[in-house]
């Protein structure tokens, strides 16, 4: 269904010919396939619905003229930025897709550690800005590409560098908001007329109504500008690197250690991080490339710090004696940066960190102690900017089982029987890539920040071209993993939540669907709040596709 | 390969965006971060690699037609590759580049041809150039007088701008004299030249490419020689790679590698000092898509259940292995010539806008894309843009706003 030529005059009066369309290859390039990420989005052949048009509004002014005529059509509307997941695609057929890109403004205040940032400023290019003032931004998880606005007004943006930095949900200060109505509301110091220095508090927070449980998943409006807290940075204005792709090496500066620590069991390696966090010795934290899987993580890294090597070479590699040697090392690992803000200060954290390894029976493995490996650790961990190798296996993965939690879940029992349901279904059928059984990944700091708590998934890797592939581990994730996790008490798992997002068509949930998924919550019903939320704020429900809520009449008829 | 083939590839894009932006860890402001003209100029993610992966799609199964804006969406992408380095950051089995072109080969299959782009092809079959407006005829007087070898050992191959433009001509003889002078067995086809047609494979003319590179290598291998020597960038992608891929079997040089080599030999040694200040602009198709042709045939297969790699082992042009060194030493090696760095180089250069011949087809983007390379050399403070390939300067002189020098004329002028 086509916007009507008036309606679609009404919003290239707003935001100027170039800059919307409806031709339908244009569409096609805003939808998503529902597997994008997560088989859970939806199975292989679905795909998210085509929008009426593409907007992209240039200023805060343009976004509420869109959203005010959407208001006048009853258009629904979705916001996006950086794009790299389905949850970022409209949802209903009645929608026009807003992309955010040409607001790419930012200002630093390197006095109180702030930076003012419009959508489409990037990980990547707010740290290369802050590094400028001797500071630097958190990049959450999902790597430097996706926009800094997205993961902290939405989302929980956590990620290695969140043991120091904190995670983005914490960082997130001021917000300029357009409301779902069109309506403009300013938070923190910012909503009192002041500068953008500080947000909300203590008591209720506008920010949390907009974010819905889910985060961003569950927008309200559009967030136009936010202030993120900013952090120390004790190196270079700019971190030059050498080498030509895909292998760039930084040079360490001299305050900086990058190592793996590995450790002989997941039990001494539960306490060991607990003890490190609790000690405050890190700058980054992450148990990171054993993504790719215990049995080939070895492998991989030779392959992605070699220029001329390639995945052809993973079997010969697995079968060589050193890699091998070297596999065995790094089994039970994590990945982490010391920073030293003065030269006693990394001393200290030094003697800290070998004394804490004493204790645990753990050790700095040999292969990363090696100038070119520790350089690549630094590079790789400080920007997050090789993430697409997430997907380097097969073109696509999930996340699953319920370790979100604390990291003293991590225990050997825990640890072992988890990999070896795994190892076993990569032995009994071949849709996920069989690279081992342990592919858990989390940061260190995980989602609480500041150390502690760990949010961790194990990854699946699936082929997104292959349908089988991707339909068969969506079961393996229902029938195996998630009772598995459920049944010790771990909570939700990654897969969970994207599957409460959308349906597996890619459209939203209707709303007697929210009510049968969520009138039995025992307790105080965060989706009955939500509903009352989305009321008030939303009350055309032009852009609350995700905003999960649970009509209270449906609680009252149980 | 047709748009059909390259359906696992479009579909295993994992939409991460980094063919939007240089490689991050390279990455030190916001105004130059981002790679790729296109979509930086059209906006929409449909003018990125991945948005060209997702329209693919549709139209490769069948759920979707070419629009004159799909059309022009198409070919509105300069070819420069800056989207492939990128990804393949990461990536080891997509093939952006390869498939935007098939992109573009797939809507002139189906008639959806520019009318700038039949204006070039008239001249390429009539007049052998894709210089509209030139004449055969006229395509040897720039070497009116130069005494070739008789027995040439290394063959001259200027192209169509050098042959044509009369600002460029003298470059090209004045570098032929170099090399003569030098001592080199120089010879040069004369009227049995034709464009190298690189140009026309890479707005996705590959039958008219595949016809014209067979009557080149056929001219080529006739002449004798083992080597050929070009200052042009497309000419050189052109030889390099394409012709290996069909069977040229010579050395292939660009001026700044020969000149390189005698400079290392000693054979070559600038006495004359240039009080310059310059920053040097990677021409596309020399710096990343300058690395040598591996020839492979072969087809996937799946390792360890899922993981993709190819059989036999597949090579990987991720921009490496470009020539990006020599030119730099030539401009170090002239005594005052200073050498001060833009933010994108190498292989994460951003283009000039002359590629896939956007020069002719989209002039308002091309120059917008040469303003922003202008840019960008302005903010290092040098004085001017250096660079080695024909296209590259008349499309930054025509975007005006910096001085632009041909490495060779700067060389030339250092003996
Ligand atoms: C590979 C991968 C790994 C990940 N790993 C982690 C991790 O380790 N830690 C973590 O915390 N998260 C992780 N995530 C989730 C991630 O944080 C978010 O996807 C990311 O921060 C947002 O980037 P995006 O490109 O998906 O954003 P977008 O596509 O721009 O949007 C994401 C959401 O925010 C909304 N949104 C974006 N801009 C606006 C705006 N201006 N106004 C209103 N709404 C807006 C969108 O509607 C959408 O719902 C991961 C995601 C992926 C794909
Ligand atoms: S080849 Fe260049 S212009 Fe074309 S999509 Fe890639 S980066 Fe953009
Ligand atoms: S083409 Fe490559 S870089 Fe671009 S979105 Fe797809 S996988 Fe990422």
């Amino acid at each position: 269904m086509a916007l009507s030529k008036e309606i679609y005059a009404a919003f290239e009066a707003v935001v100027g010919k170039n800059n919307i369309s409806q031709d339908p290859g244009v569409l096609q390039t805003y939808r998503c396939k529902a597997s994008q990420s997560s088989a859970h989005y939806g199975p292989y052949n679905h795909i998210t619905p085509m929008p009426q048009a593409v907007i992209l509004p240039g200023s805060t002014k343009e976004v509420q003229g869109v959203v005010r005529l959407c208001n006048k059509y009853k258009i629904e509307f979705k916001a996006s930025t950086t794009f790299w997941s389905a949850h970022g695609y409209i949802s209903s057929d009645n929608a026009v897709q807003l992309d955010m890109r040409r607001m790419k403004n930012f200002t630093i205040d390197p006095k109180n550690m702030v930076a003012q940032i419009e959508p489409y400023v990037i990980g990547a290019t707010l740290q290369a800005e802050a590094m400028k003032y001797g500071l630097t931004c958190n990049i959450p998880g999902v790597g430097c590409s996706s926009s800094t606005l997205a993961s902290t007004s939405g989302w929980t943006g956590g990620g290695p560098i969140s043991v120091f930095a904190g995670v983005n949900y914490e960082n997130f200060l001021c917000a300029e908001w357009v409301l779902p109505t069109g309506d403009i509301v300013y938070s923190g110091t910012a909503g009192a007329g002041g500068d953008w220095s500080c947000g909300e508090g203590p008591g209720p927070s506008l920010r949390a109504c907009f974010k819905g449980s889910t985060g961003q998943t569950g927008d309200f409006g559009v967030c136009t500008r936010i202030s993120v807290k900013l952090s120390p940075w004790p190196g270079p204005k700019y971190l030059p690197s050498t080498g030509y792709a895909p292998v760039y090496l930084a040079d360490l500066p001299e305050n900086f250690r990058a190592y793996c620590i590995c450790f002989p069991n997941w039990d001494s390696w539960a306490k060991a991080v607990m003890k490190i966090n609790d000690n405050y010795i890190l700058y980054i934290g992450h148990r990171q490339f054993s993504m790719f899987g215990n049995k080939v993580k070895g492998a991989m890294l030779k392959i992605i710090t070699d220029q001329d090597l390639q995945l052809c070479d993973l079997p010969a590699l697995m079968e060589d004696p050193e890699t091998d040697k070297f596999n065995k090392s790094i089994a039970i690992e994590a990945y982490i940066v010391l920073a030293g803000f003065t030269p006693d200060d990394l001393a200290w954290k030094e003697a800290a960190l070998d004394e804490i390894l004493k204790e645990f029976g753990g050790w700095k493995d040999e292969w990363f102690l090696e100038k070119d490996h520790e350089n690549y650790l630094l590079t790789y961990l400080i920007r997050l900017g090789h993430k697409n190798l997430n997907y380097v296996l097969c073109g696509s993965y999930e996340g699953h089982y319920g370790l979100c939690g604390h990291n003293q879940v991590v225990s050997a029992s825990v640890m072992e029987e988890a990999s070896a349901i795994r190892e076993k279904a990569q032995q009994e059928g071949t849709y996920m890539a069989a690279t081992g059984g342990d592919s858990m990944m989390g940061s260190l700091a995980g989602v609480g920040g500041g150390g502690g708590p760990m949010g961790c998934e194990f990854f699946m890797c699936f082929d997104a071209h292959d349908p089988k592939s991707v339909d068969e581990c969506r079961d393996f994730i229902d029938n195996v993993s998630r009772p598995w996790s459920l049944g010790k008490g771990f909570g939700m798992e990654m897969c969970n939540i994207t599957s409460k997002m959308r349906r597996p068509d890619a459209y939203s949930y209707t709303q007697e669907e929210q009510n049968a998924m969520y009138k039995d919550i025992p307790g105080a019903n965060p989706f009955v709040y939500q509903w009352y939320m989305r009321e008030a704020f939303n009350p055309n429900h032009l852009c609350s596709s995700y905003y999960q809520t649970c009509d209270p009449k449906a609680v009252e008829k149980k | 390969m047709a748009l059909k083939d390259f359906i696992p590839m479009q579909e295993r894009c994992s939409n991460c965006s980094f063919c939007k932006w240089i490689p991050f860890d390279k990455v030190k402001s916001v105004r130059f971060a981002e790679n790729c003209p296109a979509v930086v100029h059209g906006g929409f993610n449909t003018y990125a690699a991945r948005g060209r992966f997702q329209m693919g799609l549709a139209i490769a199964k069948g759920e979707l037609d070419y629009t004159d804006e799909m059309a022009r969406i198409t070919h509105e992408c300069l070819d420069c590759g800056a989207c492939d380095v990128a990804c393949k950051v990461c990536r080891y089995n997509l093939e952006p580049l390869d498939h935007n072109r098939e992109l573009k080969h797939d809507a002139l299959l189906k008639g959806h041809i520019l009318p700038a782009q039949l204006k070039m092809l008239d001249a390429f079959n009539e007049e052998k150039t894709l210089v509209v407006g030139a004449k055969k005829a006229d395509r040897t007087k720039w070497a009116e007088g130069i005494e070739w070898a008789k027995k040439p050992e290394v063959l001259f191959f200027p192209g169509c701008k050098y042959s044509y433009d009369k600002k460029l001509q003298k470059t090209a003889r004045n570098a032929a004299q170099l090399l003569l002078k030098a001592g080199v067995k120089l010879g040069y086809l004369g009227d049995a030249e034709m464009c190298c047609a690189g140009r026309l494979y890479q707005m996705g003319f590959f039958e008219q490419f595949d016809k014209r590179a067979g009557a080149n290598i056929k001219a080529i291998e006739n002449s004798g020689v083992k080597t050929i020597v070009t200052p042009c960038s497309d000419c050189y992608h052109a030889f390099k790679r394409l012709y290996a891929a069909k069977g040229l079997k010579v050395e292939v040089l660009h001026v700044v590698e020969y000149l390189d080599r005698m400079l290392k030999e000693g054979t070559l040694k600038f006495t004359k000092a240039i009080d310059l200040t310059v920053t040097y602009h990677d021409p596309c198709h020399l710096g990343r898509q300058g690395e040598p042709y591996e020839a492979w045939e072969g087809h996937e297969k799946k390792i360890l259940n899922q993981v993709h790699t190819w059989e036999p082992r597949r090579p990987r042009y991720n921009g490496s292995k470009g020539i990006y060194e020599e030119p730099r030493n030539i401009l170090r090696a002239i005594p005052g010539v200073k050498l001060v760095e833009m933010e994108r180089i190498k292989e994460y250069s951003w283009c000039c806008g002359a590629g896939s011949g956007c020069s002719v087809t989209d002039k308002e983007f091309s120059e917008w894309t040469a303003k922003e390379r202008i840019e960008e050399a302005n903010s290092t403070g040098a004085e001017a843009l250096v660079t080695a390939c024909p296209w590259c300067k008349d499309n930054f002189e025509k975007a005006g706003g910096i001085k632009v020098v041909d490495i060779i004329d700067l060389a030339l002028k250092a003996l």
